[in-house]
């Protein structure tokens, strides 16, 4: 298959962002009040391939960390440490992505960090991505991440916009806060948030190979 | 000061409210029966219902509990008769007996959210309790138990 | 002080009036007394006149079912249901003697006969008492459900009524036993008066104990294993709220003391945080060199020696068979933490010249005891001057054989004049010890030309058990605890020597369940079936060819062999491994059926594990510990061992020593044999078959042998 540098196709569905805001932000459940504003980064697309793949390659450094990649695993347990692991307890997804029975996500990991080492990390919106829109990012090569991750059928409906005020939704922010022992992402946040924003700006393009 | 209402009573407590719940509910109101196993969520002795969710006292600040509703393995029933505790006692399931608190008030979440539950089922609700006698086989069976007594078909196989 | 001791222990017992204590001497002779006062002997049953039984259970219940299992010996013969009863749990009192303890699968099998003809000689001089009272002959009235019936009449006299007549009758020697096929409670379902209290949180654990004015304490030990404190500042911790006191404490255990810094605080939570505001100076004595790695490569330089011979048959050096025929093999164990799920606890309350002690043990009597190794000297106070309450235990496995955690509870209780509850952090429970020591096996067996096991040499190199526990263990000689069941084994061998190499350990160790028969049985068994193979043999059936005389080993592998249907034949890929081990506890056997699967993974289809009891008290129960033995077994097959670096546990809790989960756990299937003979023990047996079997069938199934653990579940 060939789709080096490959257009994604979110560019057209970017005039209709403004209509679908609304209705995607219910549908997906996001913590939209908790994520602060950032609509005034402009995301006007300036297609620039070399750029965009050069931003990805530290955007997916992140995102297959651990401290993301944790909760976007391939199976329905969610991944643990810093060699990620599977969850030591065997908690299931669920199909709203917030466990099962007596194991759901929240009655371990509290609003916040737990102190000490090997405690639970916590969030007042700790979860997995939903059993019918799944975000794995464990076992995606650069390229079907990036694909992946500006197709609105498989990123939770978001558009350009959306993706964008992503890179501050409170969950993500945990990975720069994940608690004691934990090793934090490669790249710090604004970095991230930069790399991220010029990826999505200059293209969203999927690179072949890092 | 912390509120908590703890099986349908409620306590005005003058504690820290990082307090973790567990010792508020065992030192300061004086349920001891959930029990303190490991301090970090990894056993499950501790678990109580907050708000109807099988949480982990021993992680849980007082301060999330504040104004809320608990239930502890005092509260299930009030004579023994919840139909895990029923079943429980009919399949002999305790050894040492420190973990079945905890066992129990999880099982409770799972059988609530799913009347007949496979063994799957039972997997993925209980494997966060750990019971360092091994009972986990007549946990399996009990659990079943208590789905028929409580009108489901049971799944056992 | 025994008079205000006696006193206090009948005042608590009783209710009013007059009460019919029977029990036994201390030399085991039946002895009775209507008169409180003359109650200097262990008095297992006290009916008053009331009517109200009481049975006193000896044994603390750990949760292999004592609480039932020993007062249903008694009600049996009594004829009394247990659900008519009090069960009493005894503390230590010096009535009830020295083994007021749970350990070794004792309680059954010590007591079986003992405690039947308690309950027989009071049924007798109750019925001799109603007799009296009806004027009618004895053969005419039998006991039943707390009652005394004449036959022709149909006329009832409750066992209360009866106590002043029954005690002017002598106790008889002998009493007669009933007959096993009149057993009500005996052998049946029966349940366990514990489980309802277990199962509404009204059970009352050690940990739970409530202390008017009670304050709570945690005490900060040296990470490094042999340290001792130079000096330690508090001033940061003393000014957190709600922290009291902060001073030393020493904890004992066996040979070793230690001295830890104790943080005395209104609740556990803040004393187990002010841990982290402690600065303490250690001297390290160089243990903080001190790794696992290092050790045992250590302990494989020390296979090379000799050993001690403990025991010899024929002479392994006259065999003389061509190199060829001989097998060797090297096996290694870990050392394991025994994670009983109730963290170490103790409340104490020191009033002057007095102690008062709430805790879980498994050893109640070695608490208040005045023997030489009992807890009164390491803690300053007179036998008699120390009250226990000896309440459930959340897991025993042997770690509440030690008294250590009760020592240093006491020893922190010193420090303010409140009582105190000492609670060990589950971090505490995994890194300080006592630990099960690990064992490496060197094995050597020859096999004669009509493949016949002809020579068989067991060496273990091990850290000694006794050495680490009783300072006057000569380390010259063998350590019979570390050789258990090696040389008791029915296999008929014409040349055996088995030997030890002990090695020096500072850190501190202790039985485990089923002890080293935890580890050499993995060894034996495993080598057992290797040596099959090198006689072209199946494995049972080369077990068999060796136990040519009757035996209960024997027994037990012909039992495993049907319920398994050995000889029918598993798909490629599946296969079965058999083990039995016999050892003082008792004896078990297993079978396990695996599958190795194209991608590595392996699964245990079933276990098939036989138990061979002699006479049982409570088949369920049997199974519920059975079931138990194999998963703890299990556990310790997949779970990683204790490590050290730099002289501290690298393991913290169950995140990083982890137990067995619900969805981790095999089909188990359990088959008592109680066809008489000598009772055994339930508590143990379950476990040392099971890691044998398990890799006696994965080699079976894969030609893989694992010979160290623990292992995963992969090839």
């Amino acid at each position: 298959m060939k789709y080096e540098n490959q257009k994604t196709g979110y560019e057209k569905t970017l005039i209709l962002f403004v209509i679908s805001l609304a209705i995607t932000f219910m549908a997906l459940g996001l913590n939209v009040a908790k994520t602060p504003s950032i609509s005034k980064i402009p995301t006007k697309i300036i297609k620039d391939s070399l750029a965009s793949v050069t931003a990805f390659k530290k955007v997916y450094r992140v995102l297959m960390s651990p401290r993301c990649m944790n909760c976007h695993p391939a199976g329905d347990i969610p991944l643990q440490g810093d060699d990620s692991h599977l969850h030591t307890m065997s908690p299931k997804r669920g199909s709203e992505g917030k466990g099962l029975y007596a194991m759901k996500c929240a009655n371990c990991h509290q609003p916040g960090n737990s102190p000490g080492l090997h405690t639970p990390p916590g969030n007042p919106n700790w979860h997995l991505p939903p059993a019918n829109m799944k975000m794995i990012f464990q076992g995606r090569s650069p390229d079907q991440l990036a694909r992946q991750i500006v197709d609105k059928k498989q990123n939770g409906h978001k558009n350009l916009q959306q993706l964008i005020e992503h890179a501050d939704d409170g969950l993500v922010l945990s990975a720069w806060n994940p608690g004691e022992g934990r090793t934090k992402p490669p790249l710090s946040h604004s970095e991230f948030k930069r790399a991220w924003i010029e990826w999505l700006n200059k293209g969203g393009y999927a690179p072949k190979k890092l | 000061m912390i509120s908590l209402t703890v099986n349908q009573k409620t306590y005005q407590l003058d504690v820290d409210p990082e307090m973790p719940l567990l010792w508020a509910l065992r030192e300061v109101i004086g349920l001891t029966g959930t029990k303190f196993g490991c301090g970090v969520a990894q056993c499950g002795a501790c678990v109580v219902h907050l708000n109807g969710e099988a949480i982990r006292s021993c992680v849980t600040k007082c301060d999330r509990a504040n104004h809320q509703n608990i239930t502890t393995i005092e509260g299930l029933s009030m004579d023994n008769s919840h139909p895990l505790q029923l079943a429980w006692n009919e399949e002999n399931v305790p050894q040492c007996g420190y973990c079945h608190s905890g066992q129990i008030m999880s099982a409770a979440v799972l059988l609530r959210e799913n009347p007949n539950p496979t063994d799957r089922d039972i997997d993925d609700a209980m494997a966060g309790n750990i019971c360092r006698c091994g009972t986990y086989p007549r946990i399996r069976k009990a659990i079943h138990l208590a789905a028929k007594l409580n009108g489901g078909k049971g799944n056992e196989k | 002080m025994e008079e205000i001791s006696r006193r206090h222990f009948i005042a608590s017992a009783t209710t009013a009036g007059l009460a019919l204590w029977l029990g036994l001497t201390s030399e085991g002779n039946l002895y009775k007394a209507i008169d409180s006062a003359s109650v200097n002997f262990s008095p297992f049953i006290l009916i008053e006149a009331n009517g109200q039984i009481t049975l006193f259970n000896t044994k603390p219940e750990i949760g292999q079912g004592t609480f039932q299992s020993f007062p249903a010996l008694i009600a049996e013969e009594l004829e009394v249901s247990l659900d008519q009863v009090i069960i009493k749990q005894t503390n230590g009192e010096y009535q009830f003697g020295n083994a007021q303890r749970s350990g070794g699968s004792a309680s059954i099998r010590n007591s079986y006969l003992p405690m039947r003809k308690v309950g027989a000689a009071a049924r007798e001089v109750l019925i001799k008492a109603a007799a009296k009272t009806w004027n009618v002959i004895e053969s005419e009235c039998f006991a039943q459900k707390g009652s005394i019936t004449h036959a022709p009449t149909q006329r009832k006299l409750s066992y209360g009524s009866l106590i002043e007549e029954a005690a002017k009758f002598d106790l008889p020697e002998n009493p007669k036993l009933k007959d096993p096929k009149d057993f009500k409670i005996l052998g049946k379902m029966s349940k366990r008066p514990d489980i309802p209290l277990k199962t509404n949180g009204s059970a009352e654990f050690g940990i739970d104990a409530i202390v008017p004015g009670m304050l709570y304490a945690v005490v900060y030990r040296s990470p490094v294993i042999g340290a001792t404190l130079v000096s330690y500042d508090a001033t940061e911790v003393l000014k957190i709220p709600g922290v009291v006191k902060v001073g030393t404490a020493e904890r004992i255990v066996g040979v070793y003391r230690y001295t830890g810094v104790a943080i005395i605080a209104t609740s556990y939570w803040i004393a187990n945080q002010a841990k982290e505001k402690l600065v303490t100076h250690w001297d390290n004595h160089g243990f903080d060199k001190f790794n696992t790695r290092d050790y045992e490569a250590h302990l494989r330089t020390l296979a090379n020696q000799t050993g001690i011979v403990e025991k010899a048959v024929g002479n392994v050096d006259d065999v003389n068979l061509p190199p060829e025929s001989y097998l060797e093999a090297f096996y290694e164990t870990p050392i394991i933490a025994h994670h009983a799920l109730e963290p170490l606890n103790c409340t104490a309350q020191v009033n002057g010249d007095r102690v008062e002690i709430w805790t879980s043990t498994q050893v109640s009597s070695a608490v208040t005891g005045k023997g030489a190794g009992d807890m009164h000297g390491q803690i300053g106070f007179t036998p008699e001057n120390i009250t226990l309450h000896s309440l459930f235990v959340g897991g025993g496995f042997g770690r509440r054989l030690s008294m250590d955690y009760i020592v240093e509870a006491v020893n922190v209780a010193k420090l303010v004049e409140q009582p105190v509850k000492v609670i060990w952090s589950r971090e505490d429970c995994t890194q300080q010890g006592p630990f099960r020591p690990m064992t490496f096996s060197k094995l050597k067996g020859g096999i004669s030309a009509q493949g016949a096991l002809i020579s068989f040499e067991h060496k273990v190199i091990s850290p000694s058990l006794q050495q680490s526990r009783d300072s006057t263990f000569d380390p010259s000689k063998v350590d019979l605890a570390m050789m258990e069941g090696i040389s008791e084994q029915a296999y008929e061998i014409p040349n055996m020597r088995n030997s030890y190499v002990r090695a020096d350990l500072h850190i501190p160790i202790s039985p485990w369940r089923s002890v080293t028969s935890s580890t050499v049985s993995f060894a034996q068994e495993s080598f057992i079936d290797e040596l099959a193979y090198q006689a072209k043999k199946d494995p049972m059936d080369f077990r068999l060819e060796h136990l040519k005389k009757t035996s209960d080993a024997k027994k037990v592998l012909l039992k495993l062999k049907e319920l398994s249907n050995w000889e029918t034949k598993l798909p490629k890929g599946s296969g079965r491994g058999v083990a039995v081990w016999e050892f003082f506890a008792g004896l078990g056997g297993q079978v396990v059926e695996v599958t190795c699967h194209k991608d590595k993974t392996i699964t245990i289809n079933r276990v098939i594990a036989v138990i061979d009891l002699g006479e049982v008290v409570n088949p369920d129960n049997v199974r519920n510990q059975m079931e138990g033995s194999v998963i703890m077994g299990l556990g310790a097959v997949m779970k990683g061992g204790i490590n050290f670096v730099n002289g501290k546990v690298a393991e913290h809790n169950f995140y990083d020593s982890p137990l067995l989960r619900i969805n981790e756990i095999p089909k188990i299937e359990v088959h008592i044999l109680t066809d008489g003979g000598k009772v055994k023990g339930v508590g143990e047996p379950g476990l040392p078959p099971f890691a044998p079997a398990l890799a006696n069938a994965i080699f079976a199934a894969s030609g893989k042998r694992f010979r160290k653990l623990p292992f995963e579940l992969r090839l």
